[in-house]
Formats: C-alpha cells, sequence, structure tokens
C-alpha cells in the first residue's frame, strides 16, 4: 500500500506537462533540416540519433521527420554507407572533436565514394533508420505518398543495408561488423575492452578531446581510450575508409546493430509493399538475420546475447544491454524471449534506482554507474527493450518500463542518461532522443502496424 | 484541443446569430469580430450586446481599415488611434478580450519602389511606441488587451517579425498589450515560425491563421502541426482566428477549417 502512495498518480496534466517540455526541446534543437541531438555537447547531426528523433519528431511534424532523416541521407556515401556524422559547415572545427579536418571525408573518403558536401565521420552507427523511415511514413501516409518519401529513401536504405551486408560482412558469417566503439553507438562499453588492448593509442599530444569542455570527466571515456579511439580511426582514414583495404584491428559482430538491421529489413519490405513492389527479399534477409543471431551470437549458459571479437573467434564474455535488444526480433524463438525476459528481470539488469534499463551488468566486475555506456541507462535503449516486451505481447513489463521511461524522463529535463543505482540525471540535458521518444511513448498507439 | 474562431465576414447569414449557428456547426468555437472606420464598430453595439444575449461567442476584433496608428500623417494617425480606442471600449462592453492591429497596413514597403520610406527608423518607433502607449494605456483602463500584429515585408515597413513586435512591446512596459500572430505572415517573415512562438511565448495573446498562399488552412503548404505544436507548447489558450481568403467553395472552405486545423494537431 505505501508504495502506491509514494508513485505519484499519472495525470493527464502531468502527460501535457510532459508533451510541452518535450516538444519544446525537439524545436529548440531544430536547426532548420534536421536536429541536434544536444545545444551544448553535440552541434552536428548524429546518425542514430537522428533516426531515434524522427521516430518523435513525426508526432510533432511530419514533415520535419521526413527532413531528418533525408538531410542524414544527404550525407550518404556511394558505397552506400551512413556516416555517423554529418557535420554543420556553420561550426566551427574546434566546437567538436573529432571534427571534419580529422575525418577529411571529402578527400580520404572519395575511392569510397564520399560525398564532397557535406563533410562527414567515416564511421557508421546501428541501422534503426528504416525503421525509423517507416514509423515516419505511418504516422502520416497520405503527406509520405504526396512528398514521395518512401520512393525517395527506400533505394537509398537498401543501399545502406547491402554496405553492412558485405562490406561489413567481415566474420563472413552473414552478420555486420563494426569496426570502431563508436560505430555500435555504445561508445565506452566495457564489451570493447579486450578488443581496445590490442590498440596502440595515439598520443595526447595528437589530439585535443572536445567532449571534456561540457562533460564530465567522470562520465566521459579514459584519455587512454580515447586514444586508441583516435588510433583506429586515423588507420581507417589513411586505407580510405576502404573495408577491403583496411587492416582492421578492431572488428566485432554486436548483437544490438545486427537486431536493428534485421528489424529494419523488415521495415524495407513494408516499405517496398506500400511501393507496389515485392518485399520477400527484405523479409528473407530478416528471418536470415535472426537466424545468423542467434546461432552466432547467443549464449544459452547466460540467456543473453554477446558480442563477437573477430580477432579471437570468441564471444565476448560480458552482459551489456546490447545483448538484450535482439528482443526487438519477431523472429526469435520463443524460448530466448523468455530467457531474455528472466535476464532483463534478473540482478544483473533490475535497477534499484531507476526503471530503464542499465547499459552494463549490475554486478559486472567493470559497472561504473557514471561512466559513458558501462553501468548508465539510457533512453532509446529502454525504447527498444519496450518495443520488444510489446512485439512479444509482456504488456505489462512493457507498460512498467514506460511509465518509469517518461517519469524519469520528465524529472531529469530529458537527460541523456541516468544513473542506475542513485537514478540521478547524468550527462547532456533537453538532449534530443530523450525528448523526441518520450513523444512517442505518450503518442504510442497500442495498434501501430509494425513493419 | 485549440479553440477555433471565424471572422464574421466569412462566415454565411445575415446577422451574427445567423453566422453563429453556421459557426457552431461547422465546429468553430467563436466568431471574430471586424471593426470598419468612422466608429461604425461603436455603431453596432445594440447589434452586438443582442448577439452577446443570444449566446454569441465574440472575444476578439480585428480592424477593418486603411489607416493605422503608424501612418505617416499626423491627422491620420490620431483617427486611427481614436478609432482603436473606441474599438477596445466596445469589445470590452461585450465582454470581449481584445483587438488586433497592425502598426500599418498598404502604407509603405522597403521592398518595393521607392525603397526608402519618408521617415527615418528612429521617427517610426517614436511614433509607434506613442501610439501603443495610448492604446495599451487605455484598453488597461477597459480590462482589455490589445494585440500588435506584425506584417509581412510587402505589407508594412515596420513590425514584420514577432521580435520587433515583442521590443517595441516591451519597451512600452505595458501588460495590456501583446503580440497577435498570423501564420501567413510568419511564413513569409520568420526563419522558423515554431521557434519564433517558444522564443516570444510569454508575450504571444492571439493568433490568426490562414495557409501560406493567404487561403484557408489546408489550402497550402505550411507545416501546421510544427506551429501548432509550439503554440501547445508555449500553453497558449486563445482561439485560432480565421482570417483568409477563400479557394474553392467558400462556405465548404470556411466549413473545412475547423476540422482541418484538428487533424494538423490543434
Amino acid at each position: 500500500m505505501k508504495s502506491l502512495l509514494d508513485r505519484p498518480a499519472p495525470t493527464a496534466a502531468a502527460d501535457l506537462t510532459l508533451r510541452r517540455g518535450a516538444a519544446r526541446v525537439l524545436i529548440d534543437n531544430w536547426t532548420g533540416t534536421s536536429t541536434v541531438p544536444s545545444r551544448t555537447l553535440y552541434p552536428h547531426q548524429w546518425s542514430w540519433d537522428s533516426a531515434f528523433i524522427a521516430i518523435g519528431l513525426r508526432h510533432l511534424s511530419v514533415r520535419r521527420a521526413q527532413q531528418e532523416l533525408e538531410s542524414l541521407l544527404a550525407g550518404q556515401w556511394a558505397d552506400g554507407r551512413i556516416p555517423h556524422i554529418v557535420f554543420n559547415p556553420a561550426v566551427p572545427y574546434d566546437a567538436y572533436f573529432p571534427s571534419p579536418d580529422f575525418w577529411q571525408s571529402a578527400h580520404a573518403g572519395r575511392p569510397s565514394g564520399a560525398p564532397s558536401a557535406p563533410q562527414t565521420s567515416g564511421l557508421v552507427q546501428p541501422p534503426v533508420h528504416a525503421l525509423a523511415a517507416w514509423l515516419v511514413h505511418a504516422a502520416d501516409p497520405g503527406e509520405s505518398r504526396r512528398r514521395g518519401f518512401l520512393d525517395r529513401v527506400h533505394p537509398r536504405l537498401a543501399a545502406w543495408h547491402d554496405y553492412l551486408l558485405t562490406r561489413r560482412d567481415l566474420g563472413g558469417a552473414g552478420l555486420a561488423a563494426v569496426v570502431h566503439p563508436w560505430e555500435p553507438g555504445m561508445d565506452n562499453s566495457p564489451c570493447w575492452d579486450r578488443a581496445l588492448e590490442r590498440v596502440e593509442p595515439a598520443a595526447p599530444e595528437e589530439f585535443h578531446r572536445a567532449d571534456l569542455d561540457h562533460g564530465h570527466p567522470a562520465d566521459r571515456p579514459t584519455d587512454l581510450d580515447y586514444g586508441r579511439y583516435v588510433r583506429l580511426a586515423a588507420d581507417y582514414r589513411e586505407a580510405g575508409y576502404d573495408d577491403r583495404a583496411t587492416r582492421h584491428r578492431f572488428t566485432v559482430e554486436d548483437p544490438c546493430f545486427n537486431a536493428l538491421l534485421a528489424v529494419s529489413e523488415l521495415a524495407l519490405a513494408a516499405m517496398a509493399r506500400e511501393l507496389g513492389r515485392t518485399g520477400a527479399a527484405h523479409a528473407e534477409r530478416a528471418r536470415d538475420l535472426s537466424r545468423r543471431l542467434v546461432d552466432r551470437l547467443w549464449d544459452d549458459t547466460a540467456g543473453i546475447f554477446r558480442a563477437r571479437d573477430l580477432a579471437t573467434g570468441a564471444m565476448v564474455d560480458e552482459r551489456s544491454i546490447s545483448g538484450l535488444v535482439p528482443l526487438i526480433l519477431p523472429h526469435l524463438p520463443q524460448d530466448i524471449v523468455r530467457r531474455l525476459h528472466a535476464t532483463l528481470g534478473s540482478p544483473h539488469f533490475k535497477a534499484p534506482g531507476t526503471r530503464l534499463v542499465p547499459s552494463y551488468d549490475l554486478t559486472g566486475h567493470a559497472f561504473d554507474p557514471q561512466r559513458y555506456w558501462r553501468g548508465p541507462a539510457w533512453f532509446n535503449t529502454a525504447w527498444l527493450i519496450h518495443r520488444g516486451l510489446r512485439t512479444h505481447h509482456l504488456h505489462a513489463d512493457a507498460e512498467r518500463l514506460r511509465e518509469g521511461f517518461l517519469t524519469e524522463a520528465g524529472r531529469s529535463r530529458f537527460a541523456e542518461y541516468v544513473d542506475p543505482v542513485s537514478g540521478t540525471a547524468r550527462g547532456a540535458r533537453q538532449f534530443s532522443w530523450t525528448a523526441a521518444l518520450t513523444l512517442d511513448l505518450l503518442s504510442t498507439q497500442p495498434k501501430e502496424p509494425t513493419p | 484541443m485549440l479553440k477555433t474562431a471565424a471572422q464574421e465576414q466569412l462566415l454565411p447569414g445575415d446577422t451574427l446569430q445567423a453566422k453563429w449557428e453556421f459557426a457552431q456547426q461547422a465546429g468553430y468555437d467563436a466568431i471574430e469580430l471586424r471593426a470598419k472606420g468612422d466608429f461604425h464598430f461603436a455603431s453596432r453595439i445594440d447589434e452586438l450586446q443582442q448577439a452577446r444575449k443570444d449566446g454569441v461567442v465574440m472575444p476578439t476584433v480585428c480592424v477593418d481599415m486603411l489607416h493605422f496608428f503608424g501612418a505617416f500623417d499626423a491627422d491620420l494617425r490620431r483617427d486611427a488611434i481614436a478609432q482603436m480606442k473606441s474599438q477596445l471600449t466596445v469589445i470590452a462592453e461585450i465582454g470581449g478580450l481584445g483587438a488586433q492591429t497592425p502598426a500599418s497596413y498598404g502604407m509603405f514597403s522597403r521592398r518595393l519602389p521607392p525603397f526608402e520610406p519618408p521617415r527615418s527608423e528612429e521617427e517610426d518607433r517614436e511614433i509607434l511606441l506613442a501610439g501603443l502607449s495610448e492604446l495599451g494605456e487605455h484598453a488597461r483602463r477597459e480590462g482589455v488587451t490589445l494585440f500588435l500584429e506584425p506584417l509581412n515585408r510587402y505589407e508594412d515597413h515596420m513590425v514584420n517579425r514577432l521580435e520587433q513586435a515583442a521590443d517595441l512591446i516591451r519597451a512600452t512596459g505595458l501588460d495590456s498589450i501583446r503580440i497577435g500572430i498570423d501564420s501567413y505572415h510568419m511564413n513569409i517573415e520568420e526563419s522558423d515560425p515554431a521557434a519564433a512562438i517558444i522564443a516570444h511565448a510569454d508575450l504571444i495573446g492571439h493568433a490568426q491563421v490562414s495557409d501560406s498562399n493567404r487561403f484557408q488552412p489546408g489550402a497550402g503548404h505550411l507545416d501546421w502541426p510544427a506551429w501548432l505544436g509550439a503554440l501547445h507548447t508555449i500553453g497558449y489558450d486563445g482561439h485560432l482566428a480565421a482570417e483568409c481568403r477563400l479557394t474553392g467553395d467558400p462556405v465548404e472552405a470556411v466549413r473545412s477549417i475547423p476540422a482541418f486545423l484538428q487533424r494538423s494537431g490543434a
């Protein structure tokens, strides 16, 4: 009874306040063609941020949501890759590192088909874009058809997936590999520690970290790790960002990355059907990807998906939220769904300070409640888990997660992430994807068509 | 949901009561009145009082004259101020909220020959502040609000953007003057209409709606969800008053507006 009384009853007024606050963040962070993740820390356009932002922005303005994705696609390379950052030319180079003069995309990326403008990074981020594009279309199919939205984005998104499943199939097993810890989107996760140890760090005088100008050093990666990030990116650049020519020193198959690829293939299938074409090839790819994920990355003993380090061929012995995200796959065998559901509720991931899901095992040796992706709970991963729970009809848990998400997003002023032990908000505030996904969860239609 | 109003001349019917009947059926919450010069609005007081008794909701009035409080000519200025004061008094008498006026309309455009107005910017500002202060004081005494409407660059050379209206209003120090925004003019003048609404949230008192081509909402290409979303975000609780030209069958065009705005997020 006490816990019931302690918990504030959700009210329509609270929802309205939250909706207004979230919309305000998205209006404030809009640049005219896309949305910055945060006015303070991230002044350009980020790939998977834009996808999550579009998912929420569609409730504020379908047209802006379409623009968000299309402005990102304007930075796509001829080899199909969608770069993880599209730089705003109006922002000075020292506002963010690595800046355009580090990546040198127009010059160094030319062999791989980088555009001469805009300037971009050469890395990628998880392929959640097709899912986002489908949801944006579904928000107003009439407006989408009128503007020819799917006609334009479908071939580009298909090329993006082709890139990942050909150039990036570095393990030869039909899964996409990431070649830098920034690529799976969970930069500083303990999952990458062993693989990173093999990388000789760049000397500190070779770079200046702009992330520490606004972020707290205790939250951010260490200088040593940062030196390794810089080394990997510089090596890739020196090889012209050519995946066949680069001797990648960091190659990992990540479960979240590949699960999102599979779900996005389903979205491409739905788009193809909407465009009057057959979606069979995409649907088949989605099933193949799901099967391979289970074959290659499922750890039946631990009840979680693991990353696989392609340098050693071994599964990475860490539990991270990446291993829970495949719950989003509709084709997942039911026994795996049950195991993932159990892991989600286990001491590894049931946090005392938040109803969101921590990014890393609470009992793990490398757990840190504050440092990037080594424990803190993010809102985008909570949204993915929520979608996964709904996909498998685990509605009570989905609703609990949704309520927690909305409460904590509002309380934290749309923080970037949350300390899972104390519940304290960390990182940037007025963070765009937190606000966007808040709008989405406030507007969620239980019967929204899934791809 | 945001409330909608239609300007009276858009509504079919010979009387305000008949127009109100139509307006309600079409889904409107109110009628916005129009006030001609020569104290014509004041001469309608009996008609307006009766309409009020009959339940017609008339929260706002929009000036319908060819000279304004920012006129170059001193006599026209004096007359415009006298007319606006009278309009504020009448709207107060019938229990309304306020009256809307631009600084000027059709008097001068810096985008059309001869490009340079006969009065300096400093003189413009002095004239506008004097007029606004006098009208704002009058509105305060009457317990209503004067809504200052920025117009696009082809219709007025002095107040085109929300920030210019906000600057003048702040300079008067009067709570009885607020910005009356208009989606059509904002589309031309604001680089990001939604962001402009957020930036001047505390001063926005009234909103008029028409599409990018001045026709009824839905007939052009404005991003209505973003514009209306911004109004929701600031907690705007006034009306969206349709002030527009009509394309297509005029009755159907007027009838379509509340439903269109609702579908667009109002």
